[in-house]
């Protein structure tokens, strides 16, 4: 056995030149899927992270009738006893913070033109030692204990529309639970901007205990959970969700992926592109080496119509052929792996800068994540493209008729 | 004996216990069409015409001939490399033409030595590992191998150069190399295809003297295809074929060659 991949091995560096080029495709392969792979990993993270860290936290906790809820008596499903759940929760391992919240909606006027919001209430506090940050353009966030007017914070698209700027009163209209409307004035101490303009059109903040007053309610929506880390998020889940199954009000526990609608279509949109590449990749490396593979076996002929007319068994022609191949990737392979992870890291090092990307005007860095999991999937695609390469060379060698193959010039 | 080769295939004949090949009656025809069509009759060449011959174990038999004359295709035919038209061939007792594939590799394997015109050693392995190439495919025990090779090597004089690759060889200890690997694993049977073509004198004298030492000392037999007169000096049984016909041998003329 070791002599027959001590004969592969050899093979394969039979044609020094033809073997480098083939390594050099095949690391190419490589090395493109890591920085395209390492790049996206990064984005996702970036996604990820700007996400969690702007208010959707690495778990949220519902009851269990929110998402079947009446849109227009929010509190109706909210969570009853939360302070204490909040408090329990707080307890757990890795648990950085909690923050209540309401999500609602009504309409706002200014006393001549309404529109419609969509409304956040929190405890801005409790957000700000989650570290969650909101994008004030002008003004100042919500005082967590304002002692006159109910403070707001409103999306820079809705400021537009209602013709308002900090320091200007509002009307917040909303339903109570038992169905009547109610109404409260507020100033607005800021202007948010978050870079997504359907959501700054609608936007609307206010504290907690001012939505409550709005709402005749002492419930909140959701609790929002923020960890020391993303990585603790499904331990985390798996030690909260059998406990809060167990309240006497039914909750349920959200990890943040679920309830991140556009980082999971960017998810779904790159993997695609990804993928794509990947066949790509697979297809270049497989058609190409069919060729260098067919070159190989024609070179040597005369050695296999040899080997055959020793009695070489045709499969060990075709294992032969099959484990260079094998051989072949797992050298290109590995010097993709060396060339992708050095460009990465000088990548990374020098910090190229990408143009803002749509909807947004910040300026994206270029940087690549070194990924195991990429580095294993990227390798194992260009052995299992040389391998597949090699089935059809392989098989004409072993059929090749032993006179014939003799007298091969 | 070689095990396990059919029974079917055994050889019948009682009467030739110390034959090691018989050609009976065999014809080999080639066509001449890659591509022939439907309507278009395929056109035959006719490399070996009805050939008859037997050789005894422990002969060194020389088969000469001009070019085309159908050498080559008898040594591959006996050697079950290629299949007649017609006729058929006894090898060590076994009816080749009774073989199926893999029964006739198993037989190439274990009762065949082959040394050939180019030589044919595999470029990437040294000379031992050349000659151990047909005892790692009948998956001989590295211990016994190493013996074996060490032993092949010192028969043809080339211990000395076992770790050197063919590329450092001299043509002459290529062949060498390449007569150490058809013996190597005892066969029954060394073919060898116009083995001094590509040597010099001196070569060619030395691999004769090397050949004939091996059947004498080894009682091995060996069938060589050659025009090479240097050779055939040294042989005691020659068959002549002219245009793929037996036109004389030798022992049936009461080995009056010389």
């Amino acid at each position: 056995m070791s002599k027959f991949l001590l004969l592969a091995f050899r093979n394969v560096f039979r044609n020094r030149r033809r073997t480098l080029m083939t390594l050099f495709m095949v690391g190419g392969g490589v090395a493109g899927l890591l920085l395209v792979g390492g790049f996206f990993a990064y984005m996702y993270n970036g996604i990820r992270e700007g996400s969690i860290n702007n208010g959707l936290g690495h778990l949220q906790i519902f009851t269990s009738e929110h998402f079947t809820r009446d849109e227009v008596r929010v509190l109706d499903t909210g969570i009853d006893n939360w302070r204490e759940v909040a408090a329990r929760v707080k307890t757990g391992a890795h648990v950085r913070g909690i923050a209540p919240r309401i999500e609602f909606y009504g309409m706002v006027s200014n006393g001549v033109k309404t529109s419609v919001y969509m409304g956040s209430a929190v405890d801005p506090e409790a957000e700000k030692s989650l570290g969650f940050v909101t994008k004030i353009t002008s003004g100042h966030d919500l005082d967590s204990k304002p002692s006159g007017e109910v403070e707001a914070l409103i999306g820079s698209g809705l400021a537009k529309s209602m013709n308002v700027q900090v320091g200007d009163g509002l009307t917040v209209l909303a339903m109570t639970s038992d169905g009547a409307l109610n109404g409260v004035d507020v100033e607005i101490t800021g202007i948010v901007n978050s870079g997504m303009k359907e959501y700054d059109d609608r936007y609307l903040r206010i504290t907690l205990p001012s939505a409550q007053r709005l709402l005749q309610s002492d419930r909140i929506t959701n609790l929002v959970v923020g960890l020391d880390a993303t990585k603790n998020t499904d331990s985390v889940y798996e030690a909260l969700a059998p406990e809060l199954r167990g309240q006497p009000q039914k909750l349920v526990l959200k990890k943040w992926i679920d309830l991140a609608t556009s980082y999971n279509q960017i998810h779904s949109l790159f993997n695609t592109i990804y993928l794509f590449i990947g066949v790509i990749v697979f297809f270049m490396v497989l058609m190409s080496s069919v060729n260098t593979l067919l070159m190989s076996m024609m070179e040597r002929t005369r050695e296999i119509g040899t080997m055959l007319a020793m009695g070489t068994p045709r499969l060990w022609i075709i294992a032969l052929f099959m484990t260079e191949a094998l051989l072949l990737g797992a050298l290109g392979a590995a010097v993709g792996l060396v060339a992708g992870n050095l460009l990465a890291s000088v990548i990374d090092f020098v910090g190229v800068q990408l143009p803002p990307p749509p909807g947004s005007t910040e300026a994206m860095k270029f940087y690549v994540f070194h990924v195991p999991a990429l580095m294993f999937a990227s390798s194992l695609l260009v052995i299992l493209s040389m391998v597949l390469a090699s089935i059809l060379p392989a098989i004409r060698a072993s059929r090749l008729q032993i006179a014939e193959a003799l007298s091969h010039v | 004996m070689s095990k396990g080769l059919g029974s079917q295939s055994r050889k019948t004949e009682e009467n030739s216990m110390d034959e090691i090949v018989n050609v009976e009656a065999v014809s080999r025809r080639f066509s001449l069409d890659t591509a022939p069509t439907r309507h278009s009759a395929r056109t035959f060449v006719s490399a070996l015409t009805s050939a008859n011959m037997s050789v005894s174990a422990g002969e060194f038999l020389a088969i000469s001939g001009p070019s085309g004359s159908g050498k080559t295709t008898l040594l591959n035919l006996i050697g079950c490399i290629d299949r007649p038209t017609s006729g058929r061939i006894l090898v060590d007792g076994v009816d080749t033409s009774q073989l199926k594939p893999n029964g006739m590799s198993k037989l190439r394997r274990e009762r065949i030595g082959f040394v050939f015109q180019t030589f044919n050693l595999i470029p990437v392995f040294t000379a031992a590992e050349n000659v151990e190439y047909p005892l790692l495919v009948q998956g001989v025990a590295a211990g016994e191998r190493r013996a074996r090779v060490a032993e092949a090597l010192e028969s043809v004089g080339l211990s000395d150069r076992a770790g050197h690759r063919p590329d450092l060889l001299s043509g002459g200890e290529r062949q060498r190399v390449a007569v150490a690997r058809a013996i190597v694993h005892r066969p029954a049977l060394v073919l060898a295809d116009e083995p001094t073509a590509n040597l010099d004198t001196h070569n060619a004298t030395q691999l004769i003297d090397l050949m004939h030492g091996l059947n004498r000392r080894l009682g091995l037999t060996f069938i060589f295809s050659t025009h090479d007169a240097r050779l055939l000096e040294h042989t005691e049984r020659i068959i002549r074929l002219t245009d793929g016909e037996v036109v004389s041998d030798s022992s049936a003329q009461g080995g009056s060659h010389e």
